[in-house]
């Protein structure tokens, strides 16, 4: 049973009204607001057509919350599940179009189109814009960068430059609710315009024709869409209203202003709504419209009743009080005051004594902070250090966390090579490859069921896929060896279809009976069954194939979204390839599995992921797929001035392209004009290039310190932070773990053995 | 025969110079009683020539064309059973001279071309392509075929409600809440339809909005034809009338003082089909032109349980306030499973246990969903197939397209007609075998056409002969898969040898020489039959519509068909003319197909509870069912609480008619998440969780 310490009790006595809350890492605020909901529907506060409205950032928080709430209600609804929603911001958004989709010029079946697609769209009209507009390119490129470098590795610079001012033009012009039409409009009167605006206006109107086309819309569709809807039909907002009385915000600090409007309105000024978040968590600003200032602002509403979740039983005291120290210092003593505001109180405080989930407590030495080294120097040095500590700690979870993807493949890789034993939670999820593994290999065997070979393989995945099942549902796997041993009699089998389809009288199983122990048996009669059922299946559609696929063997809803959005994903290809037929299908499927495709869904995290189940494994993953996670020991890599830079005038930037002349953050460039249309601020168009990327580096510099606090408390029990000196070995410690560093030497000084206060 | 009740026995009785209303809801016995009259209208000795019976959809006819066709009724001339479609195209047909000049087509001289929904789509594709490439509808997402559907849906709207075709983009935009911006669609998709029309006026091609307002416009108002339809027919039998469109009913309203007798039949509370312009307002107006009305209220299907269950969840429906009863649970049972698979193992479970335990024939059960995706049609056929439960699914508004037993024709024609220059896909072919062949597993599909096909060979893709394949192959394939594949293959090059047919001609042949035989796979199966059925109809339409036009540009019918059918052009979709031949076999299918069929049955299931699918209308950004019909005031704008008016009268309604054509029993089952893995909570959910809460608490548990 849930027991809330005295700062839950006072967000669960909630009665109505607007109500917002900071929650420091690890405060509960899930299960606190799971039960608030829970609590809320328990009082019969609802009609029978209502429900509490719970919006939270991921899919897999929206199962967590579901099956929290249901156990809390166990008893109290007659259909499971009546009385709360719980969506993510797309989700709902896809719920109110859903409703109304007359209302927005949208028929009952409108597509989302899928993120591979959209970058695939992308691609092709940035490179209609450069084959356009070569002079231009040529002009702008360095000249020292340009006589050293192949031909081809330029042209995929450009590539990508393009594609990420027009991607950044098109997400921020949705969410100024500006169609490519209306930017034309607003310019028309101008002779010429700055190249990033032509390229961003071209971009985006390509991109629209061909959503148009498909009959589909992308994500920032969804959210714009919602909002007009519920501002056209003020009958439908009031009917919306109605339904939801009550609505719970999780991680609320990444909304984007329309994401809050959506939420106002469904609220109404004199409506219910509790916000849940942590500003100081506030890590998707560069890639999203998010913005934690929102949140901020919401928080010093003199309407709104603001509250703090400030106990953390998470981490150990040390940990606590760095990540503590972290905001004080940038509060404080940061040298840039533009960026004192990226961290801001409330404070972690330990749990109070008795309290159900006591801090950790300090060990010797839990918090490490590593000299100088070179990049390979940081790498070998964390393996072997990691290596050394799972033979004494097999029962712990470990993570290790990099900011970029690449660099945590890498490791990962060497980790492999060294037979150590790890896991990687990286870009395509290790749930999504999984997935795509298993239906690719099922497919291969629809399109060759008679190829031995893929028949083994498909049994293999298969037969991994149940194990790593059983062992999530902590069942008893199939022992290797029996696994083993069904695979190498099937190996033997020359004439499959005498197993896969026998005849009377001529059984393959049958023949094996003599040979092969009777658990070997069972499981090959076991996967007969299941190569029976598919083989009648291949005539459906085949996205209706992959569902019924998805149907027979996936049990976890975060996995058949994942599917659902496989196979749409297979049916626009089908859409756009009608000559494709299953064999091309199924290579589709082996570029999402092999991830050379980014396969996004709703969300960056698509599938629950337990660190908990792990133990014993070194997990590998970057800061932003750790956030809401937690291990006993972490490793923080990377914390130089690259990486988390200052605004100092020495750190460098990822942002800004090296390769331009002048070298410049051209998406802050584009972004910054982009406004300027928006406020019919013309003159703005042309004014001298900087500002924006001068501006765009407080914004980063303070991202990435709210990302280094996110690094911080994911640690328990043990914490070490590792930098280096970069790939021209000439990057510097960052300033804030520098600050860190001299902090946490006083304190060692101080009194090395006492746990911190 | 039936015995009747003494009211329906009654009315049988009248007199033949009465004309009747005849009011009820659904299985009260009135289709029964109208049967009744017309076999002693006929065994009475009036002549079948002179009687018309009337029906909004010729399914909804099939009674009265059983009727007639009973050898023990005396012989004589036939009865004439149409929608008033059909009235209108034959009378068009043979009055053709005198209004072909005054409709305005350019070639009076020459015959009429009748169209069919998908033969029009077929040209107003030509007519709206180049209008796409001027950015005609720039400004929506919506793919095309859907896009000349809506077109097609708002001609088809002017000419059954009886408005001008360029009046629709006003009616539109006045009800609209959107931008101005947006407004401008409707225009354009005004501008599509009166292209299209001038088109069709240029050609002599009729559509059937064009046909309707031929016949409402002309013919009817013309002396001479309304001398001849008033001679001919001097009895009227008028099934379903609510189920009509208002131009319909104005017609009827001006004809029917000159029959002799005629028998309205009124389904109270239906009006199923709004969403194509039924108006069962604009059917009482009928009323009053009646001699006498009589009403039948008794119900001879429905047990006082699933009365009980049907008044409540109206109730509930319309959130009105309502009250627990004992009897409900006696005729609800439900299920609540997490997923969809285990939800149809429990329908598999129960209907096996209903028919096999409880000898309830196969054909009284029904699974009802609002849409049959293929993924649940197949989950739910597998199972029962597997428990030896006979199934058949029933979903006319699926494209043909994507039916197997079309793609298997299709791809045998293809190979048939090296002349058309086209190849199949390899795995289209497997497949084809696979549909063709009874008894051909995966595996050996696979091997049968990796070694005999040859896509590449001198003369077009084709097979080898399996004599040729090596003995220990032919093994593994086995010799009577082997034999019967080699009857098809022969059948196939005894055609090639020969001239050839037309498509129609040919699928028609091939179903019946080969795959309608023992050994084949369309042998006894109802479902590829009806496909076939559909297909060979469909290829016979867009031969007469289009194959003139075609011949003269060299192109073959067959060809173009199959490349239409490929593109989504031709989906055969709408044809919603269907016979209900589902004896001996469980039905699924979509709950508006079933309330269609008219027919009760003792258990229904209703699936997928949770689906928003059950409350609302298909929307459609081009049109819109309810601002273009009589009942809505021109200038008024289409606001939210009309949306949800409309969405609850629907579902009622929908819900009334399911359960009064259920004798015994509804089962729910309700799946939290659904195959795009979130959870669901439509209204009709809501709905049965007021009821259960309801009983709960008169169960005296306050909550459970």
């Amino acid at each position: 049973m849930f027991n809330p310490r005295p700062s839950q009790v006072e967000v669960l006595n909630y009665e109505s009204g607007w109500m917002g809350v900071s929650a420091v890492p690890g405060s509960g605020k899930t299960h606190t607001l799971s039960s608030l909901a829970a609590r809320l529907i328990a009082e019969d506060r609802l009609a029978e057509e209502q429900e509490i409205l719970i919006v939270t950032l991921v899919n897999s928080a929206v199962d967590n919350f579901s099956s929290r709430i249901a156990s809390f209600l166990r008893g109290v609804n007659l259909i499971p599940g009546m009385g709360y929603r719980v969506r993510t911001l797309h989700g709902l958004a896809y719920d109110i179009i859903r409703e109304r989709p007359d209302l927005v010029g949208l028929g009952t079946q409108f597509g989302v189109i899928e993120e591979r697609e959209r970058s695939r769209l992308l691609m092709s009209s940035a490179n209609a814009w450069i084959r356009a507009n070569i002079e231009l390119i040529q002009s702008l490129t360095r000249a020292e960068t340009d006589a050293s470098t192949p031909r081809f590795k330029q042209e995929e610079r450009w590539n990508k430059l393009v594609v990420e001012v027009g991607s950044a033009w098109i997400r921020k012009a949705k969410d100024l609710q500006l169609s490519p039409a209306q930017i034309e409009e607003a310019l028309s009167a101008l002779p010429e315009r700055p190249w990033v605006v032509d390229l961003g206006c071209k971009m985006y109107a390509d991109f629209e024709r061909a959503l148009r086309m498909r009959g589909e819309l992308d994500f920032d569709d969804l959210i714009q869409l919602a909002l007009e809807a519920i501002q056209r039909d003020p009958e439908f907002l009031a009917r919306l209203r109605h339904r939801w009385p009550y609505i719970l915000e999780d991680e609320a600090q990444d909304s984007s202003r329309l994401q809050e409007e959506i939420l106002r309105l469904l609220s109404g000024p004199n409506g219910n709504w509790v916000r849940v978040g942590d500003p100081n968590q506030a890590i998707y600003e560069t890639f999203t419209t998010a913005n934690p200032q929102y949140l901020r602002n919401f928080l010093r509403d003199p309407h709104v009743r603001a509250l703090t979740l400030p106990n953390s039983g998470r981490s150990a005291r040390r940990i606590l009080d760095l990540a503590n120290h972290l905001i004080e210092w940038t509060l404080e003593e940061h040298p840039v005051p533009e960026l004192r505001e990226a961290l801001a109180p409330p404070y972690i405080f330990p749990t109070p004594p008795g309290d159900p989930q006591p801090n950790p407590p300090d060990t010797p030495n839990n918090i490490y902070i590593s000299r100088k080294r070179t990049s390979d120097e940081e790498l070998t040095g964390i393996q072997n250090n990691v290596q050394k500590w799972l033979a004494d700690h097999p029962h712990q979870t470990v993570a290790v966390l990099f900011t970029s993807n690449s660099r945590a493949f890498e490791f990962f890789q060497n980790l492999v090579q060294a037979d150590i034993p790890c896991v990687e939670l990286l870009q395509s999820s290790a749930a999504t490859r999984d997935t795509a593994v298993l239906l690719h290999h099922i497919l291969t065997f629809l399109v060759e069921p008679t190829n031995i070979k893929k028949l083994v393989s498909l049994y293999t995945a298969w037969g991994k896929f149940l194990d790593q099942q059983a062992e999530l549902n902590q069942n008893l796997p199939v022992p290797p060896e029996i696994r083993q041993a069904a695979a190498k009699a099937l190996a033997a089998c020359n004439r499959p279809e005498r197993y896969i389809q026998p005849a009377a009288f001529d059984d393959w199983l049958h023949d094996q009976e003599p040979h092969l122990p009777p658990p070997v048996l069972t499981d090959l009669a076991l996967f007969r069954e299941r190569l029976a059922h598919w083989a009648q299946a291949v005539s459906l559609p085949v996205d209706q194939l992959v569902l019924t696929l998805a149907q027979d063997l996936f049990s976890d809803p975060a996995e058949l979204a994942l599917t659902h959005k496989i196979a749409q994903a297979l049916q626009a290809q089908g859409r756009f390839n009608p000559e494709w037929d299953l064999r091309d299908y199924a290579a589709f499927l082996q570029n999402i599995a092999m991830q050379r495709q980014k396969f996004l869904g709703l969300s960056e995290q698509d599938t629950g992921f337990d660190p908990d189940q792990y133990p014993g494994k070194v997990l590998v993953t970057t800061y932003h797929k750790a956030k809401g996670l937690e291990w006993d020991r972490v490793y923080l890599t990377g914390v130089n001035n690259y990486d988390f830079p200052s605004a100092q005038s020495f750190d460098e930037y990822q942002s800004e392209s090296y390769f331009t002349e002048p070298r410049l953050n051209w998406v802050a460039e584009a972004l910054q004009r982009l406004d300027a249309v928006a406020q019919n601020d013309l003159a703005a168009l042309f004014m001298e290039e900087g500002p924006a990327t001068q501006e765009a580096r407080y914004s980063i510099s303070g991202e990435r310190l709210r990302l280094l606090y996110v690094g911080i408390t994911r640690a328990r029990r043990e914490l070490l932070i590792f930098w280096n000196t970069g790939r021209r070995k000439n990057c510097l410690q960052a300033l804030p773990l520098a600050a860190l560093e001299s902090y946490w030497r006083s304190q060692m000084e101080e009194d090395p053995h006492a746990p911190s206060a | 025969m039936f015995n009747l009740s003494p009211a329906q026995q009654a009315l049988v009785d009248q007199p033949f110079s009465q004309r009747i209303w005849l009011e009820g809801p659904p299985g009260t016995g009135k289709t029964t009683a109208a049967v009744a009259r017309l076999r002693a209208a006929l065994e009475n000795g009036i002549p079948g020539d002179s009687i018309l019976v009337l029906a909004p959809l010729r399914t909804l006819a099939q009674p009265y064309t059983t009727a007639v066709r009973d050898p023990a009724l005396p012989s004589g001339s036939p009865v004439t059973i149409v929608t008033l479609g059909g009235l209108a195209q034959r009378n068009i047909d043979l009055f053709w001279p005198y209004v072909a000049e005054s409709a305005g087509f350019s070639h009076p001289e020459l015959p009429p071309t009748f169209l069919t929904l998908e033969t029009a789509q077929y040209y107003l594709a030509h007519v709206i392509q180049p209008l796409l490439e001027e950015n005609f509808f720039d400004s929506i997402r919506l793919d095309t075929n859907r896009l000349y559907s809506q077109v097609l849906d708002n001609l088809n709207k002017a000419a059954l409600v009886g408005f001008e075709v360029n009046t629709i983009a006003e009616r539109l935009k006045s009800a609209s809440l959107g931008k101005p911006a947006e407004l401008h669609l409707y225009e354009q998709a005004q501008e599509c339809a009166l292209r299209f029309r001038q088109y069709c006026l240029e050609n002599n091609l009729l559509d059937f909005s064009l046909q309707m307002e031929i016949f409402q416009k002309l013919l009817w108002p013309h002396p001479a034809v309304r001398a001849h339809l008033s001679a001919q027919y001097r009895h009227l039998f008028y099934e379903n009338v609510e189920e009509d469109a208002p131009v319909v009913h104005d017609i009827v309203s001006s004809w029917l003082g000159e029959f002799e007798s005629a028998l309205l039949v009124y389904d109270r509370g239906g009006g199923y089909r709004a969403f194509l312009g039924a108006d069962p307002l604009s059917a009482e107006q009928l009323n009053p032109a009646c001699d006498q009305e009589i009403f039948f209220n008794d119900s001879w299907v429905v047990s006082p349980a699933v009365e009980a269950l049907r008044a409540t969840l109206e109730a509930s429906v319309r959130q009105q306030d309502f009250s627990a009863s004992p009897l409900i649970p006696e005729a609800l049972e439900f299920n609540f499973s997490r997923f969809m698979p285990q939800s149809a193992d429990w329908i598999a479970e129960q209907i096996r246990a209903l028919v096999q335990e409880q000898d309830v024939p196969p054909e009284e059960i029904v699974v009802l969903a609002p849409f049959l995706s293929d993924g649940l049609r197949f989950a739910l056929s597998q199972r029962l197939q597997a428990a030896g439960i006979p199934v058949r699914s029933h979903r006319p508004s699926r494209s043909l397209r994507a039916e197997n037993a079309t793609q298997c024709l299709l791809t045998l024609a293809v190979l048939a007609h090296p002349a058309w220059g086209l190849t199949p896909r390899e795995l289209e072919v497997r497949s084809a075998l696979q549909q063709a062949v009874e008894g051909l597993d995966l595996p050996r599909a696979h091997l049968l056409y990796s070694i005999t096909f040859r896509k590449n060979a001198w003369n077009g893709p084709g097979f080898t002969s399996f004599e040729k394949i090596q003995p220990e192959m032919q093994e593994r394939i086995t010799f009577e898969v082997g034999r019967r594949f080699e009857h098809l293959r022969g059948w196939l090059m005894n055609y090639l040898g020969g001239p050839p047919v037309e498509l129609d001609v040919f699928i028609s042949r091939l179903f019946g020489e080969v795959l309608s035989q023992p050994g084949f796979g369309f042998h006894n199966s109802f479902d590829n039959a009806a496909v076939t059925a559909r297909l060979i109809e469909s290829i016979r339409k867009f031969r007469l519509a289009a194959g003139a036009a075609l011949q003269d540009s060299g192109r073959s019918v067959g060809q173009e068909y199959v490349e239409m059918v490929a593109q989504g052009l031709i989906a055969a979709q709408y044809t919603q003319e269907w016979q209900d031949d589902s004896a001996g076999a469980v039905l699924l299918a979509p709950a508006f197909t079933f309330l269609m069929m008219n027919r009760p049955v003792r258990f229904q299931f209703w699936v997928d509870v949770g689906s928003r699918g059950w409350f609302e209308r298909l929307y459609q950004p081009l049109t819109h069912p309810l601002v273009l019909s009589r009942r809505w005031t021109p200038g008024k704008v289409w606001t939210d609480a009309d949306e949800e008016i409309n969405n609850r009268q629907t579902l009622a309604r929908l819900t009334n008619g399911l359960l009064l054509r259920c004798r015994e029993r509804i089962a729910l089952s309700v799946n939290a998440i659904n195959e795009q893995g979130s959870e669901q909570r439509g209204p009709l959910l809501f709905a049965f969780q007021r009821i259960f809460r309801r009983q709960a608490e008169a169960e005296g548990g306050g909550r459970v």
